[in-house]
């Protein structure tokens, strides 16, 4: 996801070292959708999606003149953004376990197939830790190291958190397939 | 009796040609040969793909307003802080200097452990300047230590400002009281700054 075309962003960026409040206005705007999707499927709540959002564009404006330019302006953007989304998890820690036991669970014997849960409600319903996983793995394109050095956990923590992340996953959506 | 299929962290190694899972070359082999665990690396693409096509969230609320109100706080609160510190450091200085004919020897003690504790304070601030705090991307925690920290150092600047102005025999002790805890603190900032912060993404 690029909010900003590179020469934009080259642009913008000197403009936001030189304290153009105009020019940070400008990243928010370009990258605000972006980081707050990013925290929002992070994150529990919409109130702290939007304190992500805030906590990120905060430390961007304070940090731009750091920037070095040697990654895309949204990879860094990113990586506070997450940085943010995990903190606000592991402070709250709302929940580390899965909503639904798997015996509970729709799409095992018995349930009815209209009862399947939509890939929206089975991801919300995952613990944070394999939802934080799955987002930035599977669709933020973030390695198991990367992943492993945000969250201070091992490199097989985050392997295994999205190994039980996609087998909630395949159970909730009604797609396991009983082995011949 | 054993599953003979891939497990999950199998069928995701093999899926992302993670090669440094132990059991990807044995998954990969199982692989070309079990159309069961092929299909359900099938699955698995198609449900990173319905993940990354889920619809765009978009915030309620523009937040930039309050961005730009909390940095020009900040601002300000620098600009403030570091305008005290050398007019309290300056106003340090000529008491002592004048005040130094006028003192009873135990206040001798007081006067250079007060120089002393200006001085330290000095230094740590030139200290904290040259790591350009202000530019560096921390986490929350450490956001929250810091600004804790900073308001701590505020308040007491200005406890110090007041002792400073004091006409009674207790001014001396409670200036070097007060400026001794302003070092406590400062040393406190700096190792949170020098500990915890992380160059995130820089």
């Amino acid at each position: 996801m690029e909010g900003l075309s590179l020469p934009e962003a080259e642009a913008v960026i000197a403009r936001a070292r030189s304290g153009d409040p105009t020019a940070l206005e400008a990243l928010y705007r370009a990258y605000s959708t972006p980081v707050y999707q990013l925290a929002r499927r992070i994150c529990r709540t919409t109130e702290d999606a939007e304190d992500v959002l805030q906590e990120t564009f905060f430390e961007v404006c304070r940090s731009i003149r750091n920037y070095r330019g040697d990654g895309s302006l949204w990879g860094w953007i990113r990586t506070v953004a997450s940085s943010k989304a995990l903190m606000r998890l592991r402070r709250n820690k709302y929940r580390d376990t899965d909503d639904l036991d798997d015996e509970l669970a729709p799409g095992r014997s018995g349930s009815s197939v209209a009862l399947r849960m939509d890939l929206e409600s089975a991801l919300v319903r995952l613990s944070d830790t394999a939802r934080a996983v799955v987002w930035l793995h599977d669709v933020e394109g973030y390695t198991h190291e990367e992943i492993a050095s945000q969250m201070g956990k091992t490199v097989s923590f985050s392997k295994s958190q999205l190994a039980r992340a996609h087998a909630r996953l395949r159970t909730w959506l009604g797609e396991e397939v009983l082995a011949s | 009796m054993t599953n003979p299929h891939l497990d999950m962290e199998q069928l995701l190694a093999v899926r992302d040609g993670d090669r440094s899972e132990p059991r990807y070359a044995e998954g990969f082999v199982h692989l070309a040969g079990c159309p069961f665990c092929q299909a359900e690396v099938e699955r698995l693409h198609q449900r990173t793909a319905r993940l990354r096509a889920l619809p765009q969230l978009a915030p309620d609320r523009d937040r930039f307003s309050t961005v730009r109100a909390r940095l020009d706080v900040e601002r300000k609160h620098r600009h403030w802080r570091n305008g005290v510190v050398v007019g309290l450091a300056a106003a340090a200085a000529v008491v002592l200097i004048v005040g130094h004919d006028m003192m009873h020897p135990a206040d001798l003690d007081a006067e250079q452990q007060l120089q002393s504790a200006v001085a330290q304070s000095q230094q740590l601030e030139q200290t904290l300047h040259q790591w350009h705090p202000d530019q560096r991307v921390v986490d929350g925690h450490t956001a929250a230590v810091v600004a804790e920290l900073e308001n701590r150092i505020a308040q007491l600047d200005a406890q110090i400002d007041d002792a400073a102005r004091l006409q009674t025999s207790d001014r001396l002790p409670r200036e070097v009281a007060l400026w001794q805890q302003r070092v406590g603190l400062m040393n406190a900032l700096i190792d949170v700054h020098l500990t915890k912060a992380g160059n995130v993404g820089l």
